[in-house]
């Protein structure tokens, strides 16, 4: 099919539509609305529900509903709205109950809240951060299978730039290949009466008829699912990084902007690259450990007041080179990142940093 | 010198608060006390546990116990949740009401049976069958004055059971005549167990 | 003719039909107090699903309480959720799966306590589903605190000398709140503390899962159920106490029902 010119938040919604999403929820707010807007006009017509729900818990527990009964389900926010979600989010995870959510963050890159999740217990989202809208609607469809594939919430993390920002796109159908079917858990009333009724419990204590592992070992079982989902999925991306003294380390929006900068320099001979973690949970351990040795310097460039930072300085294997080169950055309204997404700010920045660790005795 | 008490019963047979008038009998005699107690949601049925360990001086015991010295033993339903964390030699007393059957295999174990719940409804008032195990309790083990666990037990009892406070004493005095006064003492010379 | 041997028992043994375990109940071994009336009126709900040939298409979500142990016993495909949120979640089930016979249970504190938005919205919406609220007007399972339905004079450990209205508020009437909806086709309030009381509620819960399969909209089912342990009273005074405290304060009947 030719492209079109589609807002990111149209794009997604069509990615969600084929990817076979039939129960979408949300409470309006920017940079959000427009994909509830979409989904509500275009849902319907593909079979599918699109509630406006009245609250964002409201919105999170009806999505966990469908997601119960074997649908594919989805909802978001903004990161203000998501906030509210963190109790649903963890009890979709400790219900090992597919979902996934759309934060689609305003001036501030929600990292943390996206990684490390404000919810109860041993739980992580599988979380990708497109960098623009055609990885934007492969990363919708993939989250898809991801959160069956694995029975857990995940989250697509976008922003104003990408909800809003058209481009000229055709959004195609992918397969990622086969999955397990849900009969065994997903609930349709068909079992009751049985003997065999399902139950779907975080304690998973189960029924006289079919006793349950109980709270100890289901969240065991639950946390072993995560490690290994560490082990198996993590991605990233590096852009000229082979051999660079200074590595650019950004997600989303901004490793556009870092990657533009990092052309501009290597045409005046700095020798710069850039990595960029796909999975912001799993975070790419392995890729940043391979792709920071030997660096002079590695800076993280990240619109908040440092986050990403804490997992950079973590898995690095040599955390005196690191430096945050990023900032807390709205703009007027409050809803959109404000002047440090910049190609100009962030070229002056890297200048400053090289600059300051070349000087003798640094 | 740590004695420590493990208690097991379910929802509703005065456990808890046993327990709680046991550290307060404890404290009230000038020792230094710890109660941990472990409970779900529910007034009534599933399990609940309490830990209570008194000692001479400053404790240094853990909240959860792996060689305790003693059980308090309401019924049979969670006994297999303290019986890992019992010493060698430790002492058991039972609710022989409720406990008929349960073998107590902890090597070594002074086993004391009271007909508990039966003395309670001899008395007219079955939901102090917890306070007549106590006294048995406190009466073979010295752990506390029988004297001291009553008047624990008019400083526990909530403002809306008043009513039954000369029956709780009286059931923890008829259950201290049950059993034989330091049989097997916590304290003294006589005392047997790890320091 | 043979004589009757009045000094054994019958052969065989007549049947008390007390003793008969329904079908929906994979158990009927239960923790709840002595007193409580949950089971009661669990067992009227399952009673009336048979009578409607509903057993084999019921979704239930339960919320947190002691009644919860009801839907563990249950025989019937089940999700428990987050405090107050049953509303919300039942909204996602009946939309994927319009011909179930979906249910939420709910106590006063997760319902009009916890999750007064969700249950009002879910009426507003006109949501095809049943919600039933168990209403002891406490929260039995924590220990026994106050709830935005404790009727004013209750004794609970968070309002010892007695509910009063300069300090504590005024208790809710969820069920009039519901009745002014407009999404909400039938509401009703009921009680099990009396044999007359058990029959009328049970057909009021018939009614609003007949309406529900008819599509009717929103349908609620208030069931006021004895806790004495929470209301510290003795237990045998139960029923008697739920008639001078919340009949007193709430009333029963149908407060809306469907226009014909």
């Amino acid at each position: 099919m030719a492209p079109r010119l589609m807002q990111g938040s149209d794009a997604v919604a069509d990615a969600a539509i084929v990817a076979g999403c039939r129960f979408f929820t949300g409470y309006p707010m920017l940079p959000f609305t427009e994909l509830l807007e979409n989904m509500a006009k275009k849902l319907p017509a593909a079979g599918g529900v699109c509630i406006n729900a009245e609250s964002e818990i409201e919105a999170i527990n009806m999505a966990l509903g469908a997601a119960a009964t074997g649908a594919r389900a989805a909802t978001g926010s903004c990161g203000q709205g998501v906030s509210l979600m963190q109790e649903g989010i963890a009890e979709l995870a400790l219900n090992e109950l597919p979902l996934v959510v759309f934060t689609m963050a305003r001036g501030q890159q929600d990292y943390f809240q996206s990684t490390r999740g404000g919810g109860w217990g041993d739980y992580r989202t599988i979380t990708l951060a497109p960098r623009d809208i055609p990885e934007a609607v492969v990363h919708t469809q993939l989250l898809f299978h991801l959160a069956d594939l694995y029975r857990t919430p995940v989250i697509f993390y976008g922003d104003y730039v990408i909800a809003h920002t058209s481009v000229g796109i055709d959004v195609e159908e992918l397969d990622f290949g086969p999955l397990p079917s849900k009969d065994h858990w997903a609930l349709d009333g068909t079992m009751s009466g049985t003997g065999q009724a399902r139950q779907i419990w975080t304690w998973a204590r189960g029924k006289p008829n079919t006793p349950g592992p109980g709270p100890n070992q289901s969240w065991v079982t639950i946390a072993d699912k995560y490690a290994e989902i560490e082990r198996t999925e993590q991605r990233y991306e590096t852009y000229r990084a082979e051999g660079a003294e200074t590595l650019v380390v950004s997600f989303g929006t901004t490793s556009v902007f870092v990657d533009r900068v990092v052309d501009e320099l290597r045409e005046e001979g700095v020798s710069i690259g850039s990595f960029r973690p796909i999975t912001l949970w799993p975070f790419p351990t392995v890729g940043l450990a391979e792709a920071t040795r030997g660096c002079r310097r590695v800076l993280v460039y990240e619109l908040n007041a440092g986050q990403m930072v804490d997992d950079v300085r973590m898995y690095a294997e040599d955390r005196s080179v690191i430096r945050s080169i990023g900032g807390v950055s709205q703009d007027t309204s409050g809803m959109r990142q404000g002047d440090l997404l910049n190609a100009d700010e962030l070229r002056t920045r890297i200048r400053r940093a090289v600059a300051e660790s070349t000087a003798v005795g640094s | 010198m740590e004695r420590e008490v493990l208690c097991t019963g379910v929802g509703g047979q005065g456990v808890q608060i046993a327990a709680k008038t046991l550290a307060t009998a404890a404290l009230d005699e000038g020792r230094q006390v710890m109660l941990v107690p472990r409970y779900g949601g529910g007034m009534r049925g599933g399990m609940t546990n309490a830990e209570i360990t008194i000692g001479d001086q400053a404790l240094r015991a853990l909240p959860v116990a792996t060689s305790a010295w003693s059980a308090y033993v309401m019924d049979p339903s969670y006994w297999s949740t303290i019986r890992p964390n019992l010493a060698d030699g430790a002492v058991v007393v039972v609710n022989s009401s409720l406990c008929a059957g349960l073998g107590v295999d902890v090597p070594g174990a002074r086993v004391f049976e009271v007909a508990a719940s039966e003395v309670a409804s001899g008395l007219g008032s079955p939901m102090s069958a917890g306070f007549v195990l106590l006294g048995a309790f406190v009466a073979v083990t010295g752990l506390v004055g029988v004297e001291s666990a009553v008047g624990a037990m008019r400083q526990l009892v909530p403002a809306y059971r008043t009513q039954h406070l000369e029956v709780n004493a009286g059931a923890i005095r008829a259950g201290a005549a049950l059993l034989p006064a330091g049989a097997a003492p916590a304290w003294g010379p006589a005392a047997v167990g790890a320091v | 003719m043979t004589t009757v041997d009045i000094h054994a028992a019958p052969e065989p043994a007549g049947r008390r039909v007390a003793s008969f375990k329904p079908d929906l109940l994979q158990s009927s071994e239960h923790d709840l107090c002595p007193g409580c009336g949950h089971p009661v009126a669990w067992r009227l709900v399952l009673d009336t699903l048979v009578e409607l040939e509903l057993s084999r298409r019921t979704i239930l979500i339960a919320g947190h309480g002691c009644y919860t142990q009801m839907m563990k016993i249950s025989d019937l495909d089940s999700l428990q959720c987050l405090h107050g949120r049953a509303p919300a979640v039942a909204t996602g089930v009946k939309r994927m799966m319009p011909d179930a016979a979906v249910l939420t249970l709910q106590g006063d504190g997760d319902m009009v306590s916890e999750g007064l938005h969700e249950v009002l919205h879910a009426a507003a919406r006109a949501e095809n589903v049943t919600a039933l609220l168990f209403n002891n007007g406490v929260f039995g399972d924590t220990g026994g605190h106050m709830t935005a339905t404790t009727v004013i004079g209750q004794r609970t450990k968070t309002s010892l000398e007695g509910r009063d209205a300069t300090t504590h508020g005024y208790p809710i009437d969820v069920a009039r709140l519901l009745a002014q909806i407009e999404g909400a086709a039938y509401v009703a309030r009921g009680a099990v503390n009396t044999p007359g009381m058990i029959s009328r509620t049970q057909r009021m819960i018939r009614r609003a899962l007949e309406l529900q399969m008819a599509g009717a909209g929103f349908t609620f089912v208030e069931v006021l159920t004895m806790c004495p342990t929470g209301w510290f009273v003795p237990t045998a005074s139960g029923p008697e106490y739920l008639e001078d405290s919340m009949m007193e304060t709430f009333g029963v009947g149908e407060l809306k029902t469907p226009p014909g």
